[in-house]
């Protein structure tokens, strides 16, 4: 360690102009840095539920609807037809957009007097104008199932324009230009946006507002309390200097890698501020303080660096082994990016704070005479008296701590977890109020589908989907079930057959003829007539993993000679995302636990010192789940990290505060001066810690994504337990126990601290 | 004075021959005269008898085949009766003048008026839309216009003559100046972007009229296409009137 800080002191200057270097060349970078909203493209091609998602996409012209509504008194009016007719033919033009549904262009098929007609519902070249057209058209159009409900709600009052979003395009793009036409048209109907497409361009427009707004809120509050606690510009400046370099190194990495940030990735700036500011923050506290013991001569600051160096790396390799956890154990591709680049950011944090930051300090000629001088701070008569009284009430304190843990503990079995894309935008927001709107008039947006594979101008197989069709409706919960059945069933009638489907193939056959290259067949029936989707709508609700799994039932009974029958969609798609939620909260929290373990008893060279040190990290996820149990905050893709980012910053504490009590152990006369040495130093840079991070995530809050929103609760309440824990249950139950790893306080003749420091922890040299 | 005149009569005599120099290599600058002759040349036969064979290749160069008869009387009365495939032989389509269009489905025995006003409805699965498949002279639905003329081709570019006449906005025609047949048509789309391309090989001379057998349409969006290949032609043989009724579609 001390060669390294030779090395540091000895070319400063390189290594300050080095960092400028690289930090303009990466920020040259970020410029090019895309946002991704798009959860879909986040699912794992693994998954077979995803790769026939991801067919039907292809094949089928895209499966992602733009939904546009247009509500009124009455849409059966001859401006608003004209309106619907004239966004169709815009939206047919848009680059991106494979099929367009409306009123306007929607396929009919007629019963005439002498015959029949194919057709569109409205001659787009002879709209109806007169009263007595449009009220034809209207009692048409509503005694029609394969309008009512959902082209045109059952009231007349509104109707949606479906937009199927091609797979290989910038949807975010296409999405755009489509609202753009509509709020160009300035229509007098009341205009709604709906489906994932315009959710997904929302998230990402939200994203971006709050990177604009949180990133100097954080910043500016992080800085108040830095300024707070260490009374100093360089208090201030240095450690948010370490966090707007790491930064932008990590965010440029990503840009070069061609990684979009995400609605979890553009958590990372935070958490750098919180996290990375650490690192700097213990530096500059060991800097201070040897500062004030040594007086300015000029030699604090490679002393107080040495020392402090090898727990600072100790504590950030901790973290970035937390964060790993995450590119190993989740569903979720974005949660995997999200794990690398907040590790790599640590890493770079950790990098900046051992060679810029002492190089940048041994610059600083400090005048000024400290003040405690005239009389010890607030913070360390806080320390004081936190000393003495976990030395009096070890027990009680320990009493306390675990009944909170208990009492946390009870609250994981109610927990809820949340996968829905809706959960991430408030309950006033836009897209809610659509999605609340779509539910009462047209019944859901979010698509199920099944996939039918066989002949299907097979009349056995075409009955066995309307059967199917059926089904999903008695289900409650799904809607609007279509297929090219419905249409064979249709033509049938109109060829005076009945409404049924015929009972030869020849027929079916023959009626197909008419309806070859219409774009509705197109979306529903693949060329070779051998595989077929049935699509319906759902409700988002609860009752969701139900639906899948009688869907699942009921296909699995269907005989195979019939057709092979294979569910897709959100719903299941959710349900794998909600399993996958909780399992990789398993997967990811043991995983941390178990590694963090392992680096504790190692550095403590002790395994009871581990299980130790591990107690403060147990105790603040402990009131996490507590908080997240008692206070209904679901687990979802944001939340579901809280209990690794936690251990990982928890575990700072551990370490520092451990390893420094250890070695003020050895050197003090009582162990209460061991104590309060190690509350004054290590236990002041703690909570200054605590209440920077817990004040930088507490700005979450003001987050437009609701799960972020969650986040920055959830973390600055185990920042604060984890913060509390370390100065109170952490030195209890090291006295409590008389852990050995402590070894034996000064009488063994031991020399100064910090020779002593050395000997135990330096053994490299 | 005299020596004026006869430099005045060098003169203008220069300037009739060069005139007529000029006229020699344009022959044409009448877009309307140059439509009106392609309306001529596409319709000059009395009846029409031949096969057609519809290639469907779609975006990944995957081909399905169709047959058909076509039976033609001057340029309003069609029947059109599929060959193949076998799930689709002897599906007939008859068209007689005013819009009145009749579908026989062999399956059910049973012959329906249909109306299809549709403009902007692909036929039968292919790239023709029913617009495109119109038997109408151009020159009764379209304004053109010159936009150059190069190589022996005249480029003319269409407008619809009224509002809400066509599905496209605009056709851009390439004729050749030899015989007046169009032998490539981009079709733009209401937003005026090209969205369909027409193109027509193998035209030929066949009984003393031009031909085209072999077309091809080619949707530049979805990317699919369609050839159209016409055997067997018969032309002016004389196709007696009771070919084009009800009662034939079912034979």
């Amino acid at each position: 360690m001390k060669k390294f800080t030779d090395f540091v002191f000895k070319f400063r200057m390189p290594i300050i102009i080095a960092t400028i270097l690289i930090t303009l060349i990466l920020g040259y970078f970020i410029k090019d840095l895309k946002i991704n909203a798009d959860v879909i493209s986040s699912l794992p091609k693994s998954d077979p539920a995803v790769q026939l998602f991801n067919y039907i996409g292809e094949e089928y012209g895209g499966n992602q609807m733009a939904i546009i509504v247009l509500e009124s008194d009455d849409i059966f009016k001859k401006e608003t037809i004209a309106n619907i007719n004239n966004l169709t033919a815009k939206f047919k033009g848009v680059e991106g957009v494979s099929y367009v549904t409306s009123l306007t262009n929607v396929l009919d098929i007629k019963k005439t007097d002498d015959g029949l007609e194919i057709g569109r519902l409205i001659d787009e070249y002879k709209l109806p104008e007169t009263a007595e057209e449009l009220e034809h058209l209207k009692k048409y159009t509503l005694s029609k199932e394969m309008y009512r409900g959902r082209l045109v709600s059952k009231d007349g009052q509104a109707t949606v324009l479906v937009c199927r979003l091609n797979d290989d395009v910038d949807r975010v793009k296409t999405t755009r230009q489509l609202r753009e036409i509509t709020q160009s048209a300035e229509l007098q109907e009341k205009v709604y946006y709906g489906g994932l497409p315009f959710q997904l361009l929302d998230l990402q427009d939200l994203i971006v507002q709050d990177l604009k707004t949180l990133i100097p809120l954080v910043v500016l509050l992080i800085a108040g309390a830095l300024a707070l606690s260490f009374l100093s510009i360089r208090g201030v400046v240095l450690p948010m200097l370490s966090v707007l370099i790491s930064t932008i190194w990590t965010m440029g990495c990503m840009s070069i890698l061609k990684i979009p940030l995400t609605v979890v990735s553009d958590l990372i700036p935070v958490i750098l501020v919180a996290v990375g500011s650490a690192s700097a923050i213990h530096i500059i506290s060991k800097y201070d303080e040897d500062h004030t013991r040594y007086g300015n001569t000029g030699a604090e600051t490679k002393s107080a660096f040495s020392e402090v160096g090898l727990r600072v790396i100790l504590a950030a390799a901790t973290i970035i082994f937390g964060f790993t956890s995450f590119i190993f154990g989740s569903y979720l591709t974005m949660i995997r990016e999200f794990g690398l680049f907040s590790a790599l950011g640590v890493l770079f944090s950790l990098i900046i704070s051992v060679s810029v930051i002492p190089a940048i300090l041994s610059f600083i000629k400090i005048r000024d005479v400290r003040r405690e001088k005239t009389g010890k701070p607030a913070i360390v008569k806080l320390m004081d008296w936190l000393g003495l009284n976990v030395l009096k009430h070890e027990k009680a304190i320990i009493i306390v701590c675990l009944v909170l843990m208990v009492v946390g503990a009870l609250g994981i079995p109610q927990i809820k977890r949340k996968a829905d894309l809706m959960d991430f935008f408030k309950p006033n927001s836009p897209i809610r109020l659509t999605e609340k709107m779509m539910k009462s008039k047209f019944g859901g947006s979010m698509p199920i589908q099944i996939v039918v594979q066989g002949d299907i101008q097979d009349p056995v197989v075409l009955n066995e989907m309307i059967k199917l069709e059926d089904y999903l409706e008695s289900q409650g919960d799904a809607t609007n079930p279509q297929s090219v059945a419905d249409l064979i069933e249709e033509m049938s009638d109109v060829m005076g057959e009945g409404k049924k489907i015929p009972d030869n193939k020849d027929k079916v056959a023959n009626l197909w003829f008419l309806l070859d290259g219409q774009d509705e067949v197109r979306q529903l029936v693949n060329d070779d007539k051998t595989e077929a989707i049935i699509q319906a709508t759902v409700t988002n609700s609860e009752r969701m993993p139900e639906l899948v799994k009688a869907v699942e039932t009921y296909i699995n009974k269907i005989d195979s000679n019939h057709g092979k029958f294979v569910q897709t969609g959100f719903p299941l798609i959710y349900q794998h995302l909600d399993e996958s939620i909780m399992s990789s909260q398993i997967e990811s929290f043991a995983y941390a636990l178990i590694l963090i373990f392992i680096l504790l008893a190692f550095q403590l060279r002790s395994f009871v010192g581990g299980l130790i040190g591990l107690a403060p990290i147990v105790f603040a996820v402990m009131m996490a789940f507590g908080v997240m149990g008692f206070a209904h905050i679901p687990l979802d893709v944001a939340t579901v990290l809280v209990s690794s980012i936690a251990m990982g910053i928890g575990i700072d504490y551990s370490i520092h505060f451990s390893v420094r009590f250890k070695s003020f152990y050895h050197s003090s006369a009582t162990t209460l001066e061991a104590l309060d040495k190690t509350l004054e130093t290590t236990g002041r840079a703690i909570i200054i810690n605590m209440m920077t991070v817990a004040l930088g995530f507490l700005a979450l809050i003001l987050c437009s994504i609701v799960p972020l929103q969650r986040f920055g609760i959830l973390v600055a309440v185990t920042m604060i337990s984890s913060g509390i824990g370390a100065v109170t249950f952490l030195p209890a139950l090291i006295l409590l126990t008389k852990a050995g790893f402590m070894g034996k306080p000064k009488g063994n003749g031991s020399a100064n601290e910090k020779e002593k420091f050395k000997f135990v922890f330096l053994k490299e040299e | 004075m005299k020596i004026t005149n006869t430099r005045f009569l060098l003169a203008l005599s220069a300037i009739v021959i060069f005139t007529q120099c000029l006229t020699q290599a344009q022959p044409l600058n009448n877009p309307v005269l140059i439509l009106n002759k392609v309306d001529d040349v596409i319709n000059a036969p009395k009846d029409q008898d031949y096969k057609v064979k519809l290639v469907l290749i779609d975006s990944k160069g995957n081909e399905k085949e169709r047959e058909m008869s076509m039976l033609q009387n001057g340029s309003d009365k069609r029947v059109v009766k599929f060959l193949s495939p076998a799930d689709q032989k002897g599906i007939a389509f008859l068209s007689l003048p005013n819009d009145m269009m009749y579908l026989y489905l062999p399956a059910f025995k049973k012959t329906r008026r249909i109306a299809s006003h549709v403009k902007n409805t692909n036929f039968a699965g292919t790239d023709f839309t029913y617009e495109d498949m119109e038997a109408i002279r151009y020159a009764d639905k379209w304004v053109p216009d010159l936009a150059r003329s190069e190589n022996n081709k005249y480029v003319l570019q269409l407008s619809p003559k009224a509002a809400g006449l066509s599905d496209y906005s605009k056709l851009v025609m390439t004729v050749r100046a030899d015989n007046f047949y169009p032998e490539r048509i981009e079709h733009y789309n209401k937003s005026g972007k090209l969205c369909k391309i027409m193109t027509r090989d193998g035209i030929e001379q066949i009984s003393g009229y031009w031909v085209c057998t072999e077309s091809q349409m080619e949707d530049l969006k979805t990317k699919h296409k369609t050839r159209m290949i016409m055997t067997d032609m018969k032309l002016d043989s004389g196709i007696p009137d009771d070919k084009f009724t009800e009662r034939f579609l079912t034979r």
